[in-house]
């Protein structure tokens, strides 16, 4: 198989026909990651029409905008652990090598909402407020469908909210902490959350790339993870939406 | 249908990078404290300008769009008479109004042929090519003729900065979005001739589809003239009492928004992922890869994740001529054609495959064209 074509359907009937990377992703996995690439641009393109994250975009980011921002992200932060968690007890003896990397990526994040509240504190608001902070509408329906998802049998399709919460955690690094720091003249203390996740998320994403070659090797996997990315990417947005709701 | 002819039209001599600055001027006497550092970034080692080292226009676009179809109509292996259309291209006509193609007809001296500008930024020139294309798909013409051309330099010679005393240029001690594109565009035309069967000898190059996808509804403004670059001034150059006063207070500066061009080159990849994903592109059968920018504009993960998704164009496929002819916007590609064709560079075969990718970075429009090396 190492330098054949393969050809295989695709959800739209045609033919796609991969060429065989030595050591890399398997077909199934290639086009799930072409699909997932796309979901990921057109969710980052969305990004920016959302009000607070255009003001980055347009330089008119104020430090009460991270306040808001940080305030309405904490739940997630939060809740993420608990999915992920939930995710890694759903998957069965079969599926205990990706047991094992969930259960070490959890590890990895659960205390992350720690430095977030640090964050919030160093940009001026009070600890008191982001501890008494609820959900948003849209943190709601993100945390009630990925509990959902991860309480399935095997939930291997819960790689496609991986695929976007990861995603977006190197986008804080490399694009949003400096540029935050620039437009509200806070200081790096008010990103650490941003910059620390996005440095452990390429470690993440390297695992990410070997758990989705060993899970998505047919059609139906891909699908499955394709339709969550989507659903995670929307509702992700729906929560940044909500973030000038929140107030009011 | 089939590209069968092509031409271009460079003015003057090759200007090498460190004499750039005397053709622009120094704004002010002051050499540019960015000039190098950009240079560098580009890549650009010789590029062409239509004005002199005086800023005085050696060459109107008009003319040289004209001068370009000249060469690419000498080369043809049909009579003039033969074209039913005139189809172009421009970021900035030498008139605001009427229309680039008109003047550009009366150049050429054209009886009675259909016209079409189009306007936009570097993607102008694969509207006008669409346009001509699908003219000629419906019959109505046997050839088309499709010229794009750009006098960048007029924008970007000094007097305009020095004129621009109350703008963000002025104010700034470094005014980088103002200043980027000085050092990144130049002066160009290129046109071709469309036919509906290939050229009796030589190559030519079916065109197999061409399609486009415009993001302007969900990103900002990244690369315009018109407006002083402040958010807060919704004003246009035309909302100002006069002319002068929009001047002055830089809204007829040429405008690049760096940090949103990062959006520019994912939307790029989207829309060929999109491609892929409609079986209209199948990246192995890729023989050549023509873009508008150069590979080092994507060395970043996107390439790689490319590669990792079976997806990737091998650099080997890559051709550009960017480097020596500049970036001369609407025009680059059809210059990179006509020169692709000629080039020893590469070897090209009947029957291969040529993918061009053409980005604007105006308000994100990304266009591609897909043809076929084909001979009669």
């Amino acid at each position: 198989m190492k330098n054949g074509e393969i050809k295989i359907e695709t959800e739209l009937e045609h033919e796609i026909e991969v060429d065989e990377v030595s050591e890399g992703l398997n077909p199934h996995a290639q086009i799930c990651l072409q699909h997932l690439l796309r979901v990921w641009l057109g969710f980052e393109r969305d990004l920016a029409k959302v009000p607070l994250l255009r003001r980055i975009d347009l330089g008119t980011y104020t430090a009460e905008d991270h306040q808001l921002f940080l305030l309405n992200i904490r739940q997630q932060v939060i809740e993420g652990s608990r999915w992920i968690t939930r995710t890694a007890s759903s998957f069965d003896r079969d599926h205990a090598e990706i047991r094992s990397t969930v259960i070490s990526h959890a590890v990895d994040e659960h205390r992350d909402y720690e430095m977030l509240e640090k964050d919030f504190v160093a940009s001026g608001g009070r600890l008191e407020d982001i501890l008494s902070m609820e959900r948003n509408i849209g943190s709601e329906a993100l945390h009630g469908f990925l509990m959902h998802k991860s309480s399935q049998p095997n939930p291997i399709d819960l790689l496609g909210a991986m695929w976007i919460i990861e995603g977006l955690g190197e986008k804080m690094a490399t694009s949003w902490a400096e540029r935050i720091q620039e437009l509200t003249g806070l200081g790096k203390d008010s990103t650490r959350f941003m910059t620390y996740h996005g440095h452990n998320d390429s470690e993440h994403m390297e695992r990410f790339y070997a758990t989705l070659d060993s899970v998505c090797t047919d059609e139906k996997a891909i699908q499955r993870i394709v339709k969550t990315a989507k659903v995670v990417a929307r509702l992700y947005r729906l929560q940044l939406e909500e973030l000038e709701q929140s107030g009011e | 249908m089939y590209i069968t002819s092509t031409g271009i039209f460079l003015p003057g001599p090759s200007v090498a990078v460190e004499e750039v600055e005397n053709i622009l001027g120094a704004v002010h006497g002051k050499p540019s404290s960015l000039r190098v550092q950009i240079q560098k970034a580009n890549k650009i080692q010789t590029r062409h300008y239509a004005i002199d080292e005086n800023q005085q226009t050696t060459h109107s676009n008009t003319e040289m769009a004209a001068n370009a179809a000249e060469q690419c109509l000498d080369r043809a292996f049909i009579g003039r008479e033969k074209v039913g259309m005139l189809a172009v291209a421009s970021t900035q006509g030498d008139l605001p109004a009427p229309g680039m193609a008109s003047m550009v007809q009366a150049e050429l001296e054209l009886p009675e042929i259909e016209i079409l500008t189009t306007h936009g930024i570097c993607s102008s020139s694969i509207m006008a090519l669409k346009a001509a294309w699908n003219s000629m798909r419906l019959e109505e013409h046997e050839a088309a003729l499709v010229v794009s051309s750009e006098l960048a330099s007029r924008l970007l010679k000094k007097q305009r900065y020095e004129a621009a005393t109350t703008s963000t240029f002025a104010t700034k001690r470094i005014d980088f979005s103002t200043e980027f594109l000085r050092w990144m565009l130049s002066d160009g035309a290129g046109a071709l001739l469309l036919q509906n069967k290939p050229a009796p000898k030589g190559l030519s190059l079916r065109i197999d589809w061409i399609r486009a996808f415009s993001h302007a509804h969900a990103l900002p403004t990244c690369m315009s003239v018109g407006s002083a670059g402040r958010n807060e001034d919704k004003r246009t150059w035309q909302d100002y009492n006069t002319y002068a006063e929009a001047e002055k207070d830089g809204a007829l500066l040429l405008r690049q928004d760096v940090r949103l061009l990062e959006n520019l080159m994912r939307m790029g990849v989207d829309g060929y992922l999109r491609l892929v994903d409609e079986g209209v592109s199948n990246p192995s059968k890729v023989d050549h890869f023509l873009c508008h920018y150069s590979s080092h504009h994507f060395r970043n993960k996107i390439l790689e994740l490319l590669d990792r998704a079976g997806v990737g164009i091998p650099e080997e496929k890559w051709w550009t001529n960017l480097y020596t002819r500049g970036n001369t916007g609407s025009a680059s590609l059809f210059i990179m054609l006509d020169e692709f064709l000629r080039t020893d560079e590469v070897t090209i075969k009947e029957g291969e495959s040529v993918l061009c990718f053409v980005p604007e970075s105006g308000r994100f429009n990304t266009t591609y064209v897909h043809l076929t090396v084909v001979s009669q």
